[in-house]
């Protein structure tokens, strides 16, 4: 046995807490010198813009293979650009390198101005638009659906209602069964009283939002993140890395409240998606209406959406093509982890461009080289200038 | 005639205090809720709230006190700034700022048990009287964003917007605001805990209001004043029931901690007693971040716990309802539109795009 006084190396600890604070001062500087972070940067264009939402379609990397578009569809509680978050972690990217051609919605911040905004009007309103944009600038009837986390609940929502439109469903870390109480979120949302959260606010602020996701893990998330951050403190890079991840868990929309109440009310109170009660523009939601093939990806260590609120889908759906993919990670690992930009991303562009058979790949070719040819003549508009081919309801939409 | 304008401008100076009044009460419930719903500038009054500590860690290393000044004189530096993604990291780097203190700060809350650790060897029983229970709840209030005075703050602004209101209804209620007054100076000892004393407190005053001056007031045509009173006593009903919820979180909140620190204890006692070392404070630190997480998330699990953060918002929610509520009725005179008003419009306006997207629809599909 030790002797008690070499229990506690004081004198390392009192070098390292010194050091900490040195490095922490050193670092001031470097912050100060840091203007920009950023996110996002793989070639795009606004092609299709209604009301806040935005329409982007990713310039192809190389040869377009797989004849089908991918229309990625983010959740409303974040900011899309997570799937594009640096050029070595970009599920994107790593979609284009593999031949994919890839449009991804951009839901915007609502303001008091969209309070009333309901699931009916993202569903049956905006994704429905988008969907029909990205048909025709394809020139394809069909779309490969990708729904992420919340926007996995709505593109199974959407594939449901409009399956004639949806050629393969793609979700990842998406609820669709409610009734579990495996993550606290799912626990917490039955003891929210939603209409008095939504008549309080309007427009829910995504600091509140923040604020439940932050205490799922508060000593992690509120002090040892920036502690762990003083070891890469001096690489700007992994400076940089680290402020990426930062930007983009702060940059949280708010929610309009009409949509939040009926999400929180119908499905994490009522799990009324499951029970084939769930009402959208007046339309019941059924699952079974979705047959197309499917591939249901979840994480197994997801503390976000656990499980057993994603994996249910498979027999809920009518689809005989589907398959239930288990990545091994949590549920921001899904989209940023070197584990899924090696394993993930391949995966789903493999599952996808074995469906693509019945469209041949020179046909595929052909109509990607057809679309390039058209947008050039159309002078493409930059991203950033706001300046989309098409708005609702003007007639230049093809 | 002169009598008049000094009635007037009585009348116009109590206004102006409601109005001066009602601003500070809003920035006092913005900070009261910072710990519920604001979460931008991550841990409240965490950065630059280092209690001077460097007495604490003499004889290991003279950087704390330094380092606090460089801290604050950082802290201030960096508030303000520009736009976009430089105020971005100015705030990322004011979070880090508080990490950082916390993770000295937890090496002054130990300090005492490393020392006695070296000096007199193992007993789990002699080290809990080595962590200070304050410092240990400073520790928690900074972690999970809890003010301990915004509630007490927040009272007091409560009680100087009733003033000005009781001003401008004539002194109407002077006797009754002088017993609030006196309910108000016991708050500091009914925050310690006692969630039904806080209930007491409140339901006595508004009672005694109701039965005795609100009868004056429940006379027709009085008018807006008595609205606006009536409805200021509701505020406050509505604030005593949100005060004794998050009395009764925080408290939750803090044995957790408690539990948690024993736990820490018991942990550290039992790897001294195997002759093991704590190698850096990393190490000590991971410990403790372990510990507590785990409590904590098993406190979260619970079914009481989900149904009492629930509770919690409902009544800080109820609160902000009625201090809406309160302005609109204060604002409802000035040529300026109300939140009421506006909800109107937008939903004029959502209406009207909506039935404009279908009709544009329908008429595309013709076309088509």
């Amino acid at each position: 046995m030790k002797t008690t006084l070499e229990n506690f190396n004081m004198k390392n600890f009192a070098r390292e807490l010194g050091e900490a604070s040195t490095r922490f001062i050193k670092s001031a500087e470097l912050f100060a010198s840091i203007d920009e972070i950023d996110v996002g940067t793989a070639p795009k264009d606004l092609v299709y813009e209604e009301d806040k939402l935005q329409l982007f379609h990713y310039k192809p990397e190389g040869k377009v293979t797989c004849g089908v578009p991918v229309l990625i569809v983010y959740a409303l509680v974040n900011r899309q650009y997570m799937l594009d978050i640096q050029p070595d972690r970009s599920m994107v990217r790593n979609l284009l390198q593999h031949g994919m051609d890839v449009y991804i919605v951009d839901w915007g911040y609502p303001t008091k101005a969209d309070m009333y905004l309901g699931l009916d009007d993202y569903i049956t309103g905006y994704l429905d638009n988008c969907v029909d944009f990205v048909r025709k600038d394809s020139g394809k009837g069909q779309v490969n659906l990708m729904g992420i986390c919340q926007g996995g609940t709505f593109c199974g929502m959407y594939a449901a209602l409009y399956p004639k439109k949806v050629k393969n469903l793609v979700t990842l870390v998406a609820p669709f069964d409610f009734s579990t109480n495996d993550g606290l979120l799912f626990s917490w949302a039955k003891h929210l009283n939603i209409d008095a959260l939504v008549d309080a606010y309007r427009v829910v602020p995504g600091d509140f939002m923040n604020s439940g996701f932050l205490r799922l893990m508060p000593f992690t998330l509120n002090i040892r993140k920036y502690v762990d951050m003083l070891e890469v403190i001096e690489d700007r890079e992994k400076l940089l890395n680290f402020l990426r991840m930062e930007k983009w868990i702060f940059d949280s929309p708010g929610q309009a409240g009409e949509c939040l109440r009926q999400f929180i009310k119908e499905c994490y109170q009522q799990n009324k998606l499951v029970k084939g009660e769930m009402k959208i523009g007046g339309r019941v939601v059924d699952l079974k209406n979705i047959t197309m093939p499917l591939l249901n990806i979840y994480a197994s260590a997801d503390h976000l959406v656990p499980p057993a609120a994603t994996k249910p889908l498979n027999d809920l759906v009518g689809s005989t093509d589907k398959s239930l993919y288990e990545f091994k990670g949590g549920h921001i690992g899904v989209f940023v982890g070197g584990k899924s930009q090696k394993e993930l991303a391949p995966a789903i562009s493999k599952w996808l461009h074995d469906r693509d058979r019945s469209e041949p790949a020179v046909k595929a070719a052909k109509a990607a080289k057809a679309t390039k040819a058209t947008r050039a003549t159309r002078a493409t508009k930059a991203v950033g200038k706001k300046q989309p081919r098409a708005r609702a309801g003007n007639s230049r939409t093809k | 005639m002169s009598g008049t304008e000094n009635y007037l401008d009585s009348w116009m100076k109590a206004q102006q205090d409601a109005f001066t009044s009602m601003g500070d009460m809003a920035r006092k419930f913005q900070q009261g809720f910072s710990g519920f719903g604001s979460t931008g500038g991550a841990m409240p009054g965490f950065g630059g709230a280092m209690p001077a500590f460097g007495g604490a860690m003499s004889g290991f290393g003279g950087f704390p006190d330094a380092y606090t000044a460089w801290e604050k004189s950082v802290n201030d530096a960096f508030r303000g700034g520009d736009a976009g993604d430089a105020n971005f990291v100015r705030e990322t780097l004011l979070r880090s700022l508080s990490s950082s203190n916390a993770y000295l700060k937890l090496y002054e809350l130990w300090l005492p048990l490393f020392k006695a650790i070296q000096q007199k060897g193992v007993s789990t029983d002699s080290f809990k009287d080595l962590i200070d229970p304050a410092k240990y709840k400073e520790m928690l209030d900074r972690v999970f964003g809890f003010n301990p005075d915004a509630a007490a703050e927040l009272a007091d602004q409560v009680k100087k917007l009733l003033e000005s209101w009781t001003h401008s209804s004539q002194g109407f209620m002077q006797p009754w605001m002088e017993a609030s007054a006196r309910g108000y100076r016991d708050l500091p000892q009914i925050m310690e805990g006692h969630p039904a004393a806080f209930m007491k407190i409140y339901h006595t005053m508004f009672s005694a209001f109701d039965s005795t001056v609100g009868r004056v007031f429940h006379i027709p045509a009085v008018g807006k004043d008595r609205e606006k009173v009536e409805l200021l006593l509701r505020s406050l009903d509505v604030l005593s029931a949100y005060l004794a919820k998050n009395t009764e979180f925080e408290h939750t909140m803090y044995i957790t901690g408690l539990a948690a620190c024993e736990k820490m204890i018991a942990a550290v006692a039992e790897k001294v007693s195997a002759g093991e070392e704590f190698k850096d404070f990393g190490e000590f630190f991971n410990l403790w971040i372990t510990v507590n997480e785990k409590a904590y998330s098993s406190l979260f699990q619970t079914e009481d716990y989900a149904k009492m953060q629930g509770e919690l918002l409902e009544a800080s929610l109820d609160v902000r309802k009625h201090s809406f509520k309160l302005m609109e009725l204060h604002l409802y005179d000035l040529p300026i539109a109300l939140r009421s008003e506006m909800d109107d419009l937008y939903k004029t306006v959502y209406e009207l795009k909506k039935k404009v997207k279908g009709l544009e629809k329908q008429l595309g599909e013709v076309r088509a």
